[in-house]
């Protein structure tokens, strides 16, 4: 088991420095924002002045989670992103057509991928291992399997997270691709401190989690997780959910058939989050954040197939006091 | 502690496929020439690949319209180190690689026709995240599961082939194709000038006169396997890996510390995992971009590392430009190639030492030499600093 | 009061996104570099020269040069006139 220390949220919902929040949230409407705290509070104004949206909420999100857990120095950062730093990204390209003539070099600086572990590691005067990933739907998974091998590596405390920003491009290029969604491409961030050992600050505990790309049975797959964690599905408490199953329209009686389970509660969490590659760290933070309020849930299971040929799974489970 | 290297494959300047580079290393040939983009006058200095997109397409038998060229790239180079790797049920295969700016390539054609208002295609824009890469040439290789990229900047092929080797230690995998690929773009050609560190002429790493970069393009990939595995392909080993760390700078977004910092650790931290002693790294593949900043930080933390006990060192980005997120990859193939044939790279175009720190690189071939140890480095924007340590020995 | 430095501050805090500061608190003399100062770094630097570029049609080749010419919004102005001339 990996024990998360603290949880720290930046989305639509009101979850930064609000635990318990996940009994408040509400499923997304058209025109609803993001809720960014007062960045200057969190970030120093010589760092924050050049800082692109995902990197404020990254390095904010960071600082909050060190600061909940009593930790001064993770002994690495590790990041998961799908897409970047897409503002900085546009921003220099479009100026790499148009300008003629010198170039500000600030966006480029900032467009490569792991500008906000970088960011996170100078903000803290961090010296120990700093990564990112970047695998499309699964990037959160894929980082929070790095932490989890640095603790069995003998690491202690690992700081690991993951940040998506929207910009406008975004929608029109889902539109011009007929990629449908009921709920909008939006940004988050959420970040985590995942320890070696039980603590009372412990929110929770992860026992297990994958990241399978091209995959070719889905189903197979998440009961095969399921044995070798010795859980069975009337175990599971709630499953959080992106993307489909079986490929149908309704997430919820997909899970029900293929875990014959007529009753479990089965809940679309980028309902909650809104649409961005990395929205599976959302749903831990829920997942967690759940578990600590609510006694009686013990399992929760993190599914995410996003995109149907990608899947993570992340198993939650409550931690004794 | 050690991985085992059983497959290698590279794309560079220099070459198309392992053999083509190491002859080009050993006729001390560079690969860097005056280059310029299709439909663009400016000629700038740069290490391009020498096969156009239709020719690496038709070579790789790849009929998909929206690949982009670090993908052709990539996928030129997996084959190479994959070879004839088959699927096995009971053999567990991953797959990580490293880009930079993934589909970048297509993506400011896109950007360009949607500037210009002229029917901008969408669909270029699917290759374009950096995870795309990697799904397109696992699918090509017809590896699924562990699937991963990595983008730290210029030390994520370096970090690739370390989380690579992390996994089979830890038991994870028991086979893992790990790399790194990048094409030349506009926007990186660009951005490295609007830092006013791209060098317009021969870029002259570790020289006193050094004022900047040359980049390059190309793919490498290594396989790793562990014992089982090999049990079962029969893969001769090439090369161990013994040694490898990442750490933080925390010192400045693009620049290196004056001391070394991030970079003294990493080459430490590699080396005592490799159960080394200093005294036997053969060779040093340093980081050494040219820039006035890299090679006088990396300097001194060779110093702080080796004392006046500096090994053989020196840059093969003055034979492939800097290469990006494949750059850690394709220099721990020249490890290997090290090892295997003997040689210690010059580093060309070097006159006159870095003054603060008098340290001469190796300027002419040598192969008189045992080479048993290698250290190679790859340091990254943000401060990203990674050291592996190679050797002929477990 | 002199147009040329006036304007100058108002080009730096928007090149460089100086999101608190107004042109009235750079004082002509308040050193650019400094902690004491604005605390600028050398990324700060190289968009100096690209505002120099901009706005003044003044090329700045080596950020080198830029050392002391980027000392104080005086400095600047007083490269400028030179250059000018």
């Amino acid at each position: 088991m990996y024990y998360i220390s603290a949880a720290s949220t930046i989305s639509h919902q009101p979850a930064f420095r609000n635990a318990g929040f996940s009994g408040v949230i509400e499923p997304l409407h058209a025109g609803s924002a993001l809720i960014n705290p007062d960045y200057k509070e969190y970030i120093e104004p010589g760092l924050l002045r050049r800082m692109s949206k995902i990197l404020r909420m990254s390095v904010a999100c960071s600082g909050d989670c060190l600061k909940q857990g009593g930790i001064e120095q993770p002994d690495a950062i590790v990041v998961g992103t799908g897409l970047g730093c897409l503002l900085d990204t546009e921003k220099f390209l479009n100026n790499a057509l148009t300008v003629k003539g010198l170039l500000p070099p600030t966006s480029f600086i900032q467009s490569t991928h792991n500008t906000m572990a970088g960011q996170i590691s100078l903000s803290l005067g961090n010296h120990g291992y700093n990564m990112t990933h970047t695998q499309n739907s699964i990037s959160f998974e894929n980082a929070l399997l790095d932490a989890m091998l640095l603790i069995d590596e003998g690491e202690k405390h690992i700081l690991v997270g993951a940040a998506d920003e929207h910009i406008a491009l975004l929608d029109e290029i889902s539109a011009q691709l007929n990629i449908q969604s009921d709920c909008g491409l939006t940004s988050g961030a959420s970040f985590f401190i995942l320890s070696a050992e039980k603590s009372d600050q412990t929110l929770a505990g992860i026992k297990d989690a994958e990241a399978l790309g091209l995959v070719k049975n889905i189903p197979e797959q998440i009961t095969a997780f399921l044995d070798r964690n010795n859980v069975n599905p009337d175990d599971l408490d709630l499953i959080l959910y992106a993307g489909s199953v079986a490929g149908t329209e309704d997430g919820e009686k997909d899970f029900q058939s293929l875990l014959k389970m007529k009753n479990l509660p089965v809940l679309d969490y980028m309902k909650y989050s809104g649409i961005y590659p990395t929205a599976s760290a959302f749903a831990l933070h829920m997942a967690a954040d759940q578990m600590q309020h609510t006694r009686s849930i013990k399992n929760i299971l993190i599914c995410n197939s996003l995109i149907q040929h990608n899947l993570g799974l992340i198993l939650v489970q409550s931690v004794e006091a | 502690m050690s991985v085992r290297i059983t497959g290698i494959g590279i794309v560079s300047a220099i070459g198309l496929g392992v053999q083509e580079n190491l002859l080009a290393l050993k006729e001390s040939r560079t690969g860097i020439m005056p280059f310029s983009f299709p439909d663009e006058d400016k000629m700038f200095m740069a290490g391009a690949v020498k096969a156009t997109n239709p020719v690496l397409k038709k070579e790789l038998q790849t009929k998909s319209q929206y690949i982009s060229r670090t993908t052709l790239l990539g996928l030129k180079a997996a084959r190479e180190a994959y070879g004839s790797a088959k699927h096995h049920d009971q053999i567990r295969t991953g797959i990580i690689s490293a880009t930079s700016v993934g589909g970048m390539d297509l993506s400011e054609q896109f950007y360009q026709a949607y500037l210009n208002g002229t029917d901008a295609d969408f669909a270029m824009l699917k290759a374009h995240d950096s995870g795309s890469t990697t799904e397109h040439i696992a699918a090509e290789l017809r590896i699924s599961g562990y699937m991963n990229t990595l983008s730290t900047a210029c030390s994520s092929g370096a970090n690739a082939i370390m989380l690579g080797a992390r996994l089979l230690m830890q038991g994870k995998l028991d086979r893992v194709l790990v790399g790194g690929a990048d094409a030349l773009t506009n926007f990186t050609v660009n951005g490295f000038r609007s830092l006013m560190i791209y060098d317009e002429q021969w870029c002259r790493p570790f020289d006193a006169s050094r004022e900047g970069l040359n980049l390059g393009e190309g793919a490498a990939f290594l396989l790793l396997e562990n014992e089982k595995s090999i049990r079962f392909s029969g893969n001769k080993t090439l090369a161990f890996l013994n040694g490898w760390a990442n750490a933080a700078d925390a010192y400045h977004q693009t620049a290196s510390s004056p001391e070394g910092k991030g970079a003294t650790l990493a080459m430490q931290k590699a080396i005592e995992k490799s159960g080394i002693s200093l005294s036997q790294i053969s060779y040093i593949n340093a980081h050494g971009t040219g820039t006035k900043n890299n090679d006088l930080s990396e300097s001194v933390a060779l110093i702080n590392v080796f004392g006046d006990q500096v090994p053989a060192f020196s840059s093969t980005k003055s034979f492939t430009g800097h290469t990006l997120a494949a750059a850690g990859a394709i220099e721990a193939i020249f490890s290997v190639l090290a090892i295997q044939n003997q040689l210690i790279y010059p580093n060309i175009h070097f006159r006159t030492p870095i003054m603060e720190t008098g340290l001469e690189p190796v300027t002419i071939m040598q192969t008189e030499k045992p080479v048993h140890a290698v250290l190679s480095n790859s340091f990254g924007f943000g401060g990203n600093n990674s050291s592996l340590v190679f050797s002929d020995h477990a | 009061m002199d147009d040329l430095k006036e304007e100058l501050k108002r080009q730096l805090i928007e090149q460089l996104n100086l999101e608190e500061i107004t042109p009235a608190d750079i004082d002509d003399n308040t050193l650019l570099f400094s902690d004491k100062g604005l605390g600028l770094d050398s990324i700060d630097a190289l968009e100096l020269i690209v505002l120099l570029e901009k706005y003044h049609g003044i090329q700045v080749t080596k950020p080198e040069e830029g050392k002391e010419v980027f000392r104080s919004v005086n400095s600047m102005a007083e490269y400028i006139r030179k250059r000018q001339n």
